[in-house]
């Protein structure tokens, strides 16, 4: 957090990218939790955004998410992905039954020079932390009107990258994912000034 | 090409040369003829003359010197001269005829080769066209052939690639060929080896199955012994039972007859009891009779005192009812002051509501009240008269309201046309003015023109033209600003009726039909925007579901991913299960046959005698119903039966004989008892020894007890002396 600030309060597009992937992370881990596709007593609760936010233990899931996470700061930063998709599947039949987007806007901050990694946005840090802990409060809302998961489930990061970005080892283009009978519900939204992230639900209705 | 160009030159210069090397004769022919046709045909006749003058002189000199030698003959020689002359000039002409024939000839001949020349050059162009269109095709098929001939080597370098590439390979199969060979032959070894294994095991297992089935049979025999053995050890305890049922039967004797034994000795204490009273009967009987007056002085105690205590009870209760009634006289006064309290207050109130004169009384402030009661009814009565009679004023009002309403539009509509009309009127007036002005501003024009005729007439001779001609002016200037004010007016007039022009209010007509047109508009205004409303909702939506196409970009992710893995583990999971179903499958099919393979060799063995054991015990379940059902059966009548005996010895003896508790303890009850609290309680100990326990009851009769159980120690004298006892009482307060 502290690389983020850079000279003066300034947000550069590299710290901006890190918020979002720290958001990111908080964000799908509590998503686990709340939506129950991991067992409960395999989380830990730690505090962020003035909020107790439960960590998933399973070395498999935050492994995973670290490979994945990395990546997306990675292209974040060159501004190169316009959403990044949390999909929850029934672990059987591979129905989609859950995705929650992660809308990314690259924003021209305060001064709009050229060449964006000279970006700079100097929005107030606790502003984002506070826009951030509104948007996980809404997340753990979520629960009360979202269909219960009554099966094995798992889920998968999908990003969407611009088409001519290129693949790093063990990442693999995969389609568009689909889900039958989809109602959608859109959360707060909050932004760096550099980056807008809008967050979504779809979800299947069920029947 | 260029060669047979060249070469095609080459013939056709040759052929030109052939052309001029025949020139030379025709040009020294030409020049011949040239020179022949100045000499004779070209040359004018006289000119002719004058050239052949020379040959005349010639001739003359000839004649001269023919003339010296003859005149005579010169004649001759001259008209010989002259046909010779003739035929050569007719010779020449012919000559001249035959070359212009040859020249036509040759002429035509020339444009022949021309021609000729002209068609081969054509051919020549054509061949050569040709030439070169082959020598590109040529080169085209060659630079085909070096392609195909390239293409050619690259696949013979593949091929040989390939054929090492298949060479390696079939080197590779030959080499795990060999090695599977290997391979195979070890695990053939292997197997036989295993099999050499099982073999040894087999007769091993076979050694130790017919040690097994010696040792069977040794048991068996074993087993006869003991079922012989067993036949006798059961004989033995048939007749050990044999001969402990005779153990009991006689024991029962010996028990019997030690009963028998203790009452002859009861008996023989009972008689010892009964002489000592029948010796000492006369004293008893003095005694009963002392006894029985004393009883009857008890008795007549007991009726006294009994009688007492009725009164005693009697008293008591009256003077509860009298303490009662104390105290409801107490409680009667309190109410009774407090009546009259209330009384005097009612009375009061009477007094301030009745008449000064009239007597106080209930009767008259009923009236009082009937009065006040009436008084409301008519004032009720009144009120909702006055409230029906206001509604009717405030819908008479609201009428009023809406006709003054109407009115007042109507005064507005006319105060309205009023307005325009006094407008009107102002209009006209002002007109009128104006008009008026216009009239008097002519008035004065015509007076000025009078005056200046006057003038003109009368005063000239007074006024000098100066003065006359100023007077004018002013007049004039007079005059033009009238016209003025009047063109001002005018145009203000103008301006103001334009004005009310356009102010004048639209009529209703069109009024009416802008405001529909207006409410239309407006409820389409409304229904557009509630549909761009609903539009917006939808975009969201679909912004939200992504349905709009997405901007160009691929998704991707990280290929070991939760949701791959746990793909993976279930379908291995799946797998796992099916392949565990399958093994179960076949386990359970290897066990029923196994198990029909038994039941055929063997019907004796466990998994038959389990079948036997399921038939063997339905048969138990039956039997233990039927058991079950005969048990109720016995149950129910012995239970009757234990009644009608417990009945009949009630009745027979006056006992009635209860078991209480878990323990053996027994409550009896005498049929004469007079109330269900009498009873005595019994208990038998370990030893067949029967204890009186201690009641309530059995307290009341301690002296019968000490007498009769102490000195007999047996109860049924002491129930029977009870029985007769309470018999006796119980008649005699029935009699």
């Amino acid at each position: 957090m502290s690389s983020a600030q850079a000279t003066k309060n300034c947000i550069t597009l590299k710290g901006s990218a890190q918020i979002i992937v720290e958001y990111l992370k908080y964000g799908i881990h509590s998503i686990l939790f709340q939506r129950g596709i991991y067992p409960a007593e395999n989380f830990d609760s730690t505090q962020q955004y003035g909020l107790t936010i439960l960590m998933s233990k399973d070395p498999k899931i935050t492994t995973f998410l670290q490979n994945v996470l990395s990546q997306t700061e990675e292209w974040l930063s060159k501004n190169m992905i316009n959403k990044i998709s949390m999909v929850i599947t029934n672990a059987h039949s591979k129905e989609v039954l859950e995705c929650w987007d992660f809308k990314m806007q690259a924003e021209n901050g305060d001064n709009q020079a050229a060449d964006p990694s000279q970006r700079t946005s100097s929005k107030d840090q606790t502003r984002i932390q506070n826009e951030i802990r509104d948007v996980m409060r809404q997340i753990s809302a979520t629960v009360s009107y979202l269909p219960l998961l009554d099966c094995i489930c798992t889920f998968d990061v999908m990003i969407h990258t611009l088409d001519n970005t290129e693949l790093p080892a063990k990442w693999d283009e995969t389609g568009a994912i689909v889900i039958q009978n989809a109602q959608a519900v859109q959360l707060r939204s909050f932004s760096t000034g550099l980056h807008k992230v809008e967050t979504v639900v779809n979800y299947k209705m069920s029947t | 090409m260029d060669d047979i160009r060249s070469s095609l030159d080459n013939m056709v210069d040759h052929f030109n040369d052939s052309i001029t090397h025949s020139a030379p004769k025709k040009l020294l022919f030409n020049r011949l003829s040239i020179s022949l046709s100045d000499d004779s045909a070209s040359l004018p006749k006289k000119r002719r003359v004058e050239q052949e003058s020379p040959n005349c002189s010639l001739n003359s000199t000839t004649d001269s010197t023919n003339n010296s030698a003859s005149d005579s003959n010169g004649t001759w020689k001259m008209n010989k001269l002259r046909a010779e002359l003739i035929e050569t000039k007719a010779r020449l002409s012919q000559v001249q005829d035959q070359l212009k024939q040859n020249e036509t000839k040759r002429r035509m001949e020339l444009s022949l080769a021309e021609s000729k020349v002209s068609a081969l050059k054509t051919q020549c162009d054509f061949t050569s066209q040709k030439l070169l269109d082959l020598t590109k095709d040529m080169e085209n098929r060659r630079g085909l052939e070096n392609s195909y001939k390239e293409e050619a080597r690259r696949a013979k370098a593949e091929l040989a690639g390939l054929k090492l590439k298949y060479d390696e390979t079939v080197n590779k199969l030959k080499n795990e060929k060999s090695q599977q060979e290997q391979d195979a032959r070890d695990v053939q070894l292997c197997i036989n080896n295993e099999l050499g294994d099982y073999r040894r095991q087999a007769q091993r297992a076979e050694l130790e199955l017919q040690s097994t089935l010696k040792e069977l049979e040794c048991i068996r025999q074993r087993h006869d012994e003991y079922k012989a053995r067993m036949s006798g050890y059961e004989e033995l305890r048939a007749n050990f039972e044999k001969q402990q049922q005779s153990l009991k039967v006689a024991d029962e004797r010996i028990k019997e007859l030690e009963f028998e034994i203790q009452s002859y000795t009861d008996w023989k204490q009972v008689t010892k009891v009964s002489q000592e009273r029948l010796a000492s009967i006369p004293e008893m009987d003095s005694e009963l009779q002392r006894l029985r007056v004393h009883n009857k002085q008890l008795n007549k105690i007991i009726g006294d005192k009994l009688l007492l205590e009725e009164q005693v009870h009697e008293y008591k209760a009256r003077l509860d009812k009298e303490e009662g009634s104390r105290a409801e006289a107490a409680a009667l006064q309190v109410k009774l002051s407090h009546t009259e309290r209330e009384l005097k207050e009612w009375v009061k109130v009477a007094q301030d509501h009745c008449l000064a004169n009239t007597l106080v009384s209930p009767v008259t402030l009923r009236s009082r009240i009937e009065q006040l009661l009436q008084g409301d009814i008519v004032h009720v009565s009144e009120k909702y008269a006055s409230e029906s009679e206001s509604k009717q004023m405030r819908n008479l009002v609201r009428d009023l309201e809406q006709k003054i309403r109407v009115y007042l539009k109507n005064i507005e509509d006319l105060n309205m046309s009023l307005k325009r009309h006094k407008n009107f009127k102002d209009r006209l007036q002002r007109k009128l003015r104006t008009v008026s002005r216009e009239r008097d501003f002519y008035k004065q024009m015509v007076d000025n023109f009078d005056k200046d005729l006057t003038m003109s007439n009368a005063s000239v001779a007074e006024m000098t033209q100066d003065m006359q001609v100023r007077y004018r002016v002013d007049v004039l200037e007079r005059t033009l600003t009238g016209y003025k004010d009047l063109c001002t007016t005018l145009d203000r007039e103008i301006q103001a009726m334009r004005e009310q022009e356009q102010l004048s209010d639209p009529s209703s007509e069109d009024y009416e039909n802008v405001k529909k047109e207006l409410d239309t508009l407006r409820l389409e205004n409304d229904r557009l925007r509630r549909r761009k409303e609903e539009q917006e909702l939808e975009i969201m939506q679909r912004c939200l579901r992504q349905d709009i196409s997405p901007p160009i970009s691929k998704v991707v992710h990280l290929v070991d991913n939760p949701a791959a893995e746990a793909y993976e583990s279930s379908k291995n999971m799946l797998e796992k299960l099916q392949a565990e179903i399958e093994r179960l499958k076949r386990h359970n099919k290897k066990l029923e046959d196994a198990n029909e393979q038994h039941l055929n060799e063997t019907t004796s063995t466990s998994t038959g005698g389990m079948t036997m054991n399921f038939k063997e015990l339905n048969k138990l379940r039956a039997e233990l119903e039927s058991a079950n059902a005969k048990l109720g059966k016995t149950k129910e009548y012995f239970m009757a039966a234990r009644k009608e005996f417990r009945d009949v010895v009630y009745m027979l003896l006056g006992y009635r004989i209860d078991r209480v508790g878990y323990k053996s303890n027994y409550r009896v009850t005498s049929m004469y008892a007079e109330s269900p609290d009498d009873y005595f309680s019994i208990a038998l100990s370990e030893s067949n020894d029967l204890a009186l326990l201690e009641t309530p009851y059995s307290e009341t009769l301690q002296p019968a007890l000490d007498q009769q159980l102490a000195a007999n120690n047996s109860f049924p004298p002491f129930f029977s002396s009870l029985t007769l006892d309470l018999f006796q009482r119980a008649t005699v307060t029935m009699t």
